[in-house]
């Protein structure tokens, strides 16, 4: 099943449908370790729910979906048959995969540095001083250090993405998915939140990003993916598929997206 | 208007209504216990994504929304220990009783809260590793309770109103004492009158915490 053998994420043949909707209709993917992989494409195209597949916050219902060592969301039961895997095993994996939403989802009664400690205390057991020192460093790491204990409603659609950010760092995580970070950010405030994700890039974090941020993606991205119509549609560098796509439709939709 | 009010000889049986009160507030709470801890099961069985827990959950809450509570007691009562050789005293029938049915009505205000809070959340919890009971312990349930303190208030205060069902099955709570002293004193305006009175003392203080709280809630979001 392996191929790419320091790929941390892969995915064979991937399948989701809600109801009759077929979103992803077979796609394969290997991320490699420090790869940063931005997938572009129209809204609607299933970028977000392959995105969400890959740690099974949905549960994708055919191909095969691999962290590591591990098949995400499902073991293999007595007769070879898949069987959804037990929900220890896919939240241990879960754990190890940070995940930043488009819409922040922090914890609104807890303060900026109990969001982020809240994974490694209650998850990981981590005794609490240790994970609130670690805690601060990554809040000084995004630059909202003096904000450790507001609540989210108090800071700014910028900073509580940072936390958010925060907030998945804690975890120690192996790669990090980005499911259109700044795509609820007022536009004078998406800098903020790139700049701390370009950070993470150049330290060779794993990232695989959805987003509508061209820019982001001709600068930091090692690959770019097209997505449309729940297929992978064209793949490369990021100077080839932006200067010269090969596909129309690819051309066509960089046409609309950058003015 | 000839009628001549005499409140002043209940003054000498006022200790009836302690004691009955007494049994009244007991009776309430021991049944809310009953509820809230089977109105919470039944809630996120109804909410699961397994039909092995949601059918039945979906069967108790509407079997137990759909019939009398009245009948509901006196079943459990009378034909429950023919059925099944169990025979609870008045007192406990009264507690379970009213616990399984509240526990109804609960569930309902559970699932509602939990829903009322957003998808995000549990997918933010997720994301780090919680497991979904963990999750709702932790993420979801906090929140969605605060959210359903004024409906439990409005439950509870409805469930003490219930507890005068205890009369049929002659347990000395407030309705059954009161209409016993009614037989002794032949002073039933008088004593249905400050019956009123007492439910209202005890209930109306709740009331009154549910909207300061319900305010105290909404200016803090």
């Amino acid at each position: 099943m392996k191929n790419g053998a320091d790929a941390v994420i892969r995915v064979h043949g991937l399948h989701k449908h809600f109801g009759s909707n077929h979103v992803v209709r077979g796609v394969d993917l290997a991320v490699e370790r420090g790869e940063v992989l931005v997938i572009i494409g129209p809204s609607g195209s299933g970028k977000s729910t392959f995105l969400r597949c890959l740690n099974f916050l949905e549960e994708y219902d055919g191909g095969e979906v691999w962290f590591g060592d591990n098949l995400v969301g499902y073991r293999r039961g007595a007769n070879g048959k898949l069987l959804r895997d037990r929900e220890r095993n896919i939240a241990h994996v879960r754990a190890q995969m940070g995940m930043v939403f488009q819409s922040f989802n922090l914890f609104p009664y807890k303060t900026v540095l109990e969001n982020v400690i809240e994974g490694p205390v209650i998850v990981q057991g981590e005794p609490v001083d240790q994970a609130r020192a670690f805690g601060l460093d990554l809040l000084r790491k995004v630059g909202i250090h003096d904000k450790a204990d507001a609540y989210p409603s108090r800071i700014s659609g910028g900073q509580q993405q940072r936390a958010a950010i925060a907030r998945a760092l804690a975890m120690r995580p192996k790669a990090m998915l980005f499911d259109e970070p700044t795509s609820a950010l007022d536009p004078e405030l998406v800098g903020e939140v790139l700049d701390v994700m370009k950070g993470l890039a150049a330290e060779g974090m794993t990232m695989v990003v959805v987003t509508h941020e061209m820019n982001f993606a001709r600068e930091v991205a090692d690959r770019v993916v097209m997505m449309d119509e729940g297929l992978f549609v064209e793949t490369g560098p990021p100077a080839e598929i932006f200067s010269a796509p090969r596909l129309p439709r690819t051309a066509e939709f960089l046409r609309r997206v950058i003015h | 208007m000839s009628y001549t009010w005499h409140f002043g000889i209940l003054l000498d049986y006022q200790v009836v209504f302690y004691r009955a009160a007494a049994v009244t507030i007991e009776v309430t709470m021991g049944s809310l216990a009953i509820g809230l801890t089977l109105g919470l099961t039944l809630g996120m069985m109804r909410l699961s994504r397994h039909a092995v827990l949601r059918w039945p959950a979906v069967f108790y809450i509407e079997l137990f929304r759909s019939t009398p509570v009245l009948v509901q007691l006196v079943w459990i009562y009378y034909a429950l220990p023919v059925l099944s050789g169990v025979q609870m005293g008045n007192v406990a029938t009264l507690i379970v009783g009213l616990g399984l049915h509240s526990a109804a009505y609960l569930a309902e205000i559970f699932r509602a809260g939990i829903l009322s809070i957003d998808r995000g959340q549990m997918d933010a919890a997720k994301a780090i590793g919680m497991g979904y009971l963990q999750a709702m312990r932790r993420i979801i349930l906090p929140p969605a309770v605060r959210r359903m303190i004024p409906p439990f208030i409005n439950e509870f205060a409805t469930l003490m109103k219930l507890t005068t069902l205890g009369t049929v099955l002659a347990v000395s709570e407030l309705l059954h004492e009161s209409e016993n002293l009614i037989n002794n004193t032949y002073r039933p305006l008088e004593i249905y009158t400050v019956l009123a009175l007492v439910f209202a003392a005890i209930i109306f203080p709740f009331i009154y915490l549910s909207q300061r709280l319900e305010k105290a809630l909404t200016v803090r979001s």
